[in-house]
């Protein structure tokens, strides 16, 4: 069916969709506008101090002058008083009858800094000019103003760092304006071609997949172990370590504010005068505080207490319907109520709601592999194997921008005495292949 | 017969399962219109995903003729064959859910684009809920 351009997008499961023509304006329009901003703004700040620094060190014509006066003028600003320092020189002009004199405030830009102290060190490298000093000092003026005259050249190297804010806008606003342009007008699935041309691969792959399995996850980390009983040892998913020093790091920041405001009320109850609002206000964050304190010293209990699981593979990646052997070691002086190895699929979805990113995971596929209940650890890490095989016909991994399947052995523990604990071991499940049964 | 514009995607053979390194060959032609309205056809083999999360896409194999190139008559069938990669398989998830297709764009002058799809299965992976305990 023949369509126009849509002002507002067809609906998509429970969202709507924008329509991508309008998108593709608006968006080529945003960029634009930013590439304007920073065009206006790098030809202000050229003309307001490139220009003119540059014609007084190639127009301006140099001569020498003799220092009649010199003083300090203020200029109320925004943020109090600047001041600058004024010369009144007296100087030779090509052409002229005689001597000029001028005003001059030092440089082209005037010169004006917001303490005196810094006019008065410039005004001090000039002397006044007597029958006894009759010290003179170069200057260069415009002739085009020959009463426009400096007593400095160069560039001021502080100018270029102010191109930075310009030029950042240039550089996002020309980027996005050809990203928009390139992608206005051309199907979403031409769009898709050149990206994977672009990356100069037969397919596309966000994914670290080699190329004969497109947005299939290799996991070179599963493979980079090897094990002491079989040849892989499998690194455990999602850093524990790094959320503990996350957690450590919210307790410290929150209990730190917190704490604060804490001695604020505490020294108004002693002194006398106390501020019962902010001691009313502190209550619940200091009870969130100490919340946090005893959550994460409950998970460093159990990281520390519960010793180190190890997982050991035959061979990785893993095919569908075929067998692999685990070894499985936990250590630390537990009493285990259960222990359990499972075999876990989950569909990992993404999507967008509002200006948010959500993430949604559904176990889709479960399956225990071992499990003892009631048993000691003890001095000797407790050790096992286990046999495992992938389900035939199972999907095989996959990784995109929203999508994810993941295949994950894990380990689940019940110690008394300890909270429950889940392990977690990645697994990348490829397709079937050649060869396989 | 309509006189709304259609494309018509034919695929060779009676399955509708292909397996990896299959050839996926077939062709494709626009009824009810002339052939002058038609600006360019894209075609293209491709995957994309449907269910909670948002749209991923990428195109296995694309091709596109434009009538800057020269003249061509849209309502003759134009055959199109391409290898299928080992991945990513056809997948019935529950919340993730993967889908392949012939998808034939249609640009028209003026603006106005008729898209036809024909879908297939890569691999023959049972939906999800099949697994389990």
């Amino acid at each position: 069916m023949a369509r126009l351009i849509r002002y507002y997008g067809k609906k998509r499961g429970h969202r709507r969709t924008g329509s991508p023509t309008l998108g593709g304006v608006g968006e080529a329009a945003f960029f634009a506008a930013f590439l304007l901003l920073g065009v206006g703004g790098f030809a202000w700040l050229f003309s307001t101090f490139v220009l003119p620094e540059w014609r007084v060190n190639h127009e301006f014509v140099p001569s020498t002058c003799k220092v009649l006066d010199k003083s300090i003028i203020e200029k109320p600003d925004k943020e109090g008083t600047l001041y600058g320092p004024v010369l009144k020189i007296e100087y030779s002009v090509a052409d002229a009858k005689g001597p000029v004199q001028a005003e001059s405030h030092y440089d082209v830009h005037e010169a004006y800094s917001s303490s005196q102290d810094g006019a008065k060190a410039i005004l001090d490298k000039f002397q006044i000019y007597t029958a006894r000093n009759k010290c003179v000092y170069p200057c260069w003026y415009d002739p085009a103003d020959t009463r426009l005259v400096v007593l400095t050249q160069g560039y001021g190297w502080w100018i270029w760092l102010w191109f930075t804010v310009p030029v950042s806008f240039i550089v996002i606003g020309a980027g996005g304006l050809i990203y928009a342009l390139l992608r206005l007008g051309k199907s979403v699935e031409r769009r898709a071609a050149i990206a994977r041309r672009a990356r100069g691969r037969r397919f596309l792959q966000p994914a670290d997949g080699a190329a004969s399995y497109p947005f299939v996850p290799q996991g070179a980390d599963m493979t980079n172990s090897p094990g002491t009983k079989l040849k892989f040892r499998l690194p455990m998913a999602g850093a524990a370590g790094w959320a503990l020093f996350g957690m450590l790091m919210f307790c410290l920041a929150w209990n730190g504010a917190v704490g604060v405001l804490l001695v604020v009320a505490i020294r108004g109850h002693v002194a006398g005068h106390a501020d019962w609002p902010l001691t009313l206000f502190v209550i619940p964050f200091l009870a969130a505080g100490l919340w946090a304190i005893v959550h994460f010293l409950r998970r460093l209990f159990v990281a520390a207490g519960i010793g180190p699981t190890r997982l050991e593979i035959s061979d990785h990646p893993l095919r569908p319907g075929r067998t692999y052997q685990l070894f499985l070691s936990q250590s630390g002086r537990l009493r285990m109520k259960t222990l359990r190895v499972s075999l876990v699929c989950e569909e990992v979805a993404t999507y967008r709601q509002g200006t948010n990113a959500r993430s949604e995971t559904r176990e889709v596929y479960r399956h225990e592999l071992f499990r003892q209940d009631d048993f000691e650890v003890s001095g000797q890490p407790f050790e096992t194997g286990i046999a495992m095989s992938v389900p035939k016909g199972a999907m095989h991994s996959f990784s995109a921008a929203h999508n994810d399947i993941t295949w994950t052995l894990v380990v689940e523990g019940e110690a008394i005495g300890w909270r429950n604990y889940r392990r977690p071991f990645s697994v990348m499940v490829h397709p079937a292949g050649e060869g396989a049964p | 017969m309509s006189d709304e514009p259609t494309v018509v995607i034919l695929l060779e053979g009676e399955s509708r399962i292909h397996r990896p390194g299959d050839t996926l060959a077939g062709e494709y032609w626009i009824e009810s219109i002339d052939a002058e309205q038609v600006k360019a056809i894209e075609a293209s083999v491709l995957w994309h995903t449907e269910g909670k999360g948002d749209e991923d896409m990428a195109v296995h194999e694309f091709w596109r003729r434009h009538a800057d190139q020269g003249p061509f008559d849209s309502r003759h069938p134009q055959r199109f064959s391409t290898v299928l990669p080992n991945s990513p398989l056809s997948y019935d998830g529950q919340i993730v859910k993967l889908r392949w297709c012939v998808r034939v764009r249609a640009l028209l002058h003026r603006g106005k684009d008729i898209v036809s799809e024909k879908a297939f299965r890569l691999g023959d992976v049972p939906p999800a809920k099949l697994h389990g305990d």
